[in-house]
């Protein structure tokens, strides 16, 4: 409600302006000022002088900058964030030795999260038969991982392949790789997690694996993370579900050799949309020393495409333990896997999740046997909210950057700016003053104007008037002498004729006047 | 099969979902925080003591500062200050808004104005960062809580009181509290408590209160002990409101060897962290300890929220093109916050105007009366003349008649 109180009062302005306008377009208008006056002044008297006067004589550098920094605009063709010049702000530093207590807020989170519960969106890519499936049970222990199916917007997706399909190559329409999502909730200790696995049938199937092997799967996440802008556009954001893709499992086969064009190609393809984990499927098939040849050349490979990888971070609270298994995690890029639910008997006799052949038990949660482990602490126990934190800080907002930029939305860097309260004093004093100047050479312009105006006016009616009463004087003038001389003529032939012709009457009734 | 066998023997290895809430706390505590929180209140009512008080370190020294030696001053300010204070080694970067000046006039009318117009800049200052395309590094000033100090008086609120607390309100967290007030009685502060209360309730002030309602569901769900016990603590919590407090920077000795902080009368102690003595341990909870979090969370989920959504309704479709895409909204620009110096600087340019008016429209009528006179006396000038034309005339025709009877 207060803020259309504003509203109203930011149409008032200009009025007051129309105002002072129309004193001037009509001189005789006397009392119409006072209107304005009146309410206004009653709250202030010469307040801030004293404020202001002291922050210039104490801070020279204050106008300068500020100034400064309102000059520095942004200019179109320029991209990314560039912070506007400001004056450094300063803050106090301090370390606290009593409890305070403010370092429960990372406890405080602790138990809201517990308390909102955790969601995840899994996207696992690979070629049918290579255990994504099974990966996936295994890992969350879950055999209903893939069973309940959610639509979500698959016939939309479907339609679009599609129409592409049509246009290009509609032979090729039993070939295309579907995109499948299935919710499942978890549970453990009371911490749910809303898992969403999403799979791709089909992918690398195709007798010619071009472009349509990977472009549904990138629309999928460009999809998902169009969804979740738009969601963070509405006005309305009260219920905004994150569906953007947090990891992507990619699934090597276990060739031993090197990876296949197609592993390339959709790694570069992904590797910027999404944190990317690749695995090496069914490693039982490989012994530990093809398995690290495998890898090394995997990195290298990855590497030499400027391919990046999901790094777990350190973070600086970390012990010596966490932090070394985060390089640890990091080094052993990527995992070799296996994955079973199955409980089979062990050498020792204990049942363990593993697969049995003729020649030994792999067991899936023995470290040595596998990297299952990294890569359950990689995706699940230590870094699943991390994977969550990248996508969402840094993936979706260049997604997001670019998206808007390719839009043609302009950057206005102006708007990041440490608040505060001198330079905005300082920021609004300029502009109050270069309003109050516009507004003084309007009104200066107007009232010069109409004092000329009026002068030229009285002027021209003075000399108007003079002109006249010259016009008039010489004229009257003119008659006056001009009867004089008639007069003057006149007598002059009376008394000329006087003596002749009628000499009598005249003097004597003159003198009879006179007299 | 597995199933069976599962149960019988091996308990599978868990899978590391309950670890999802350790993680979420190792990232907030790499991340640190921010907690701003604006003072509001006559000076003298401690505000500055109280911010040292709860953070335990001098943010900014209680005396001496520069507004207080200033000749009286008519417009409330806005004072910043900023720390980033380390704590287990938490970081959190604490903003506390001082307003000296509010409430010290004798008219104190739209006193709240600039409090008002800050807490909404800051919300649009965000809404707009959060608009461009590239956002990486964001300034955050948005309003956690606003600690409003009310006069120990132990009569009510003042209609200042009441007309600010409303507005703040709507906008920001609103904790009230009742300052100094180890100068009310034990009956005093509890009759002034629940006039505060009637007075908040009747005027629908909304205050910040820890959530009760989300902790019971929960509750009701798990059946957990330890909830329950949060329960307890923030009805507690609530039942205190409005949260009576005292402030001290000095430390003294409790009579049992122990040191405390405390304020020194001849007739006793005043221990700051005494529930017994005064409310400061339960706001300290409110603020930091328990309830941060909330405040943190509803200042985003609520307040940020309502402020963009009243910016951009009705402003939805600008800007969005034919694409099933929206693109962000743009909001009007903002107009400054009314400084009435400027207002009154701006009035006092058009009266300089309408002055100068008055005095050429003075000169300009002078003027015309002067053009009036001259015309009446060029007139009585020409009259003159003509007179004197029309006597001649008359002479001449009498001279004519005079001559043609001569004829």
């Amino acid at each position: 409600m207060d803020f259309k109180e504003e509203q109203v009062s930011i149409k008032q302005d200009p009025e007051q302006q129309d105002h002072q306008h129309d004193q001037f377009n009509d001189v005789k208008i006397k009392q119409e000022p006072h209107d304005h006056d009146g309410e206004d002044s009653q709250c202030t008297n010469g307040t801030q002088d004293h404020d202001d006067e002291t922050f210039d004589a104490t801070e020279p550098g204050v106008k300068t900058e500020s100034g400064a920094g309102i000059g520095i605009t942004t200019s179109p063709t320029e991209t990314g964030q560039v912070l506007p010049d400001q004056s450094e702000v300063k803050f106090i530093r301090r370390q606290i030795n009593g409890y305070v207590g403010f370092a429960n807020l990372p406890k405080q989170w602790h138990r809201k999260s517990i308390k909102n519960g955790f969601n995840f969106n899994l996207l696992c890519v690979g070629s049918n038969g290579i255990g994504k499936t099974t990966l996936m049970k295994t890992l969350f222990n879950n055999d209903d991982i893939e069973v309940n199916l959610v639509n979500d917007h698959e016939e939309e997706l479907a339609t679009d392949q599609e129409e592409e399909e049509h246009e290009n190559q509609a032979q090729n329409q039993s070939h295309k790789v579907k995109i499948k999502s299935y919710e499942t909730v978890l549970e453990e200790n009371g911490v749910k997690l809303n898992l969403n696995v999403v799979d791709t049938e089909g992918f690398g199937d195709f007798l010619n694996n071009d472009k349509d092997s990977w472009n549904p799967i990138i629309k999928e996440i460009n999809f998902r993370f169009d969804q979740y802008l738009d969601a963070e556009n509405k006005i309305n954001r009260r219920s905004i579900n994150d569906k953007r893709i947090h990891a992507c499992l990619y699934f090597i086969e276990p060739t031993g050799h090197y990876l296949k064009p197609l592993d390339l190609k959709f790694m570069q393809m992904v590797h910027e949309k999404c944190n990317l984990i690749p695995v090496i499927a069914k490693s039982d098939i490989l012994t530990d020393e093809e398995i690290l040849n495998f890898k090394k050349s995997i990195m290298s490979q990855l590497a030499q495409s400027n391919i990046e990888l999901f790094k777990p971070p350190i973070y600086s609270n970390d012990d010596a333990e966490n932090s070394s298994l985060s390089e640890r995690l990091f080094t052993n890029l990527p995992y070799a896997v296996v994955g079973s639910n199955d409980l089979v008997e062990n050498y020792n006799g204990s049942q363990v999740r593993g697969r049995s052949y003729p020649w030994g038990v792999i067991e899936v949660d023995n470290d040595s046997h596998s990297d299952f482990n990294l890569l359950k602490n990689l995706l699940i126990k230590q870094f699943m909210e991390e994977l969550k934190e990248r996508t969402n800080s840094t993936l979706y907002e260049n997604y997001r950057s670019s998206k808007l930029a390719n839009l043609g939305i302009k950057q206005d860097n102006s708007v990041f700016k440490e608040f505060d309260p001198i330079s905005k004093q300082q920021e609004e004093k300029t502009l109050h003053e270069a309003k109050l100047a516009k507004l003084e050479i309007e009104m200066k312009t107007v009232f010069q104007q109409k004092v000329s105006e009026k002068e030229k006016k009285l002027q021209k009616s003075e000399t108007e008037l003079f002109a006249r009463h010259k016009e008039m004087k010489e004229k009257l003038t003119k008659q006056l002498k001009a009867l004089e001389d008639k007069k003057k003529q006149l007598e002059l032939s009376i008394n000329s004729a006087s003596p002749n012709v009628n000499h009598s009457p005249i003097p004597t009734k003159k003198k009879g006047f006179l007299r | 099969m597995s199933a069976a066998t599962a149960t019988a023997t091996a308990v599978p290895p868990p899978v590391g979902i309950s670890n999802l809430p350790n993680q979420r706390y190792k990232i907030v505590n790499e991340e640190g925080g921010t907690f701003t929180v604006m003072l509001c209140g006559e000076s003298g009512l401690g505000k500055t003591t109280f911010m040292n008080t709860l953070f335990q370190t001098v943010l900014k020294r209680a005396d001496g500062q520069q507004h207080r030696q200033e000749p009286i001053r008519k417009t409330v300010g806005i004072d910043i200050t900023r720390a980033l204070l380390e704590e287990k080694h938490f970081e959190l970067r604490v903003n506390v808004i001082d307003t000296p000046g509010f409430g010290d006039n004798v008219n104190n009318n739209k006193a709240w104005q600039p409090l008002v117009d800050f807490i909404d800049d800051q919300h649009d200052s965000y809404m707009r960062q959060e608009q461009q395309p590239y956002r990486a590094k964001r300034f955050d000033l948005r309003v956690h809580a606003v600690l409003y100090f009310i006069r120990p008086t132990g009569h009510g609120l003042k209609p200042i009181d009441i007309e600010t607390m409303k507005r703040l309100s709507t906008r920001a967290n609103l904790v009230p509290v009742i300052a100094k007030s180890d100068t009310l009685t034990a009956q005093e502060l509890q009759q002034f408590k629940s006039k505060i209360r009637q007075v908040i309730e009747a005027q629908e002030i909304r205050i910040f209160t820890p959530p009760l309602d989300a902790e019971s569901k929960e509750d009701a769900k798990n059946g957990a002990n330890p909830d329950s016990a949060a329960i307890e603590h923030a009805r507690q919590l609530i039942e205190a409101m409005p949260f009576a407090i005292v402030g001290s920077e000095k430390k003294f000795d409790n009579g049992q060897g122990t040191q405390v902080v405390a304020r020194k009368y001849p007739w006793g102690l005043v221990e700051i962290e005494n529930d017994s003595h005064c409310d400061f341990r339960k706001l300290r909870a409110l603020l930091l300890r328990t309830y941060l979090l909330d405040l943190i969370s509803t200042t985003q989920e609520m307040h940020y929220e309502t402020y963009r959504r009243l910016r951009l309704e009705g402003h939805e479709n600008t800007g969005e093109g034919n694409e099933d895409f929206t693109l962000p909204a743009i909001a009007p620009a903002r107009k400054l916050s009314h400084n009435p110096k400027y207002k009154e600087e701006e009035n006092a340019l058009k009266k300089y105007f309408t002055d100068q008016v008055k005095a050429e429209e003075q000169r300009f009528r002078q003027w015309e009366q002067n053009i009036v006179n001259e015309r009446i006396r060029l007139n009585g000038d020409l009259e003159e003349i003509q007179g004197k034309v029309k006597k001649l005339e008359e002479q001449v025709k009498g001279l004519q008649l005079k001559k043609s009877h001569l004829k």
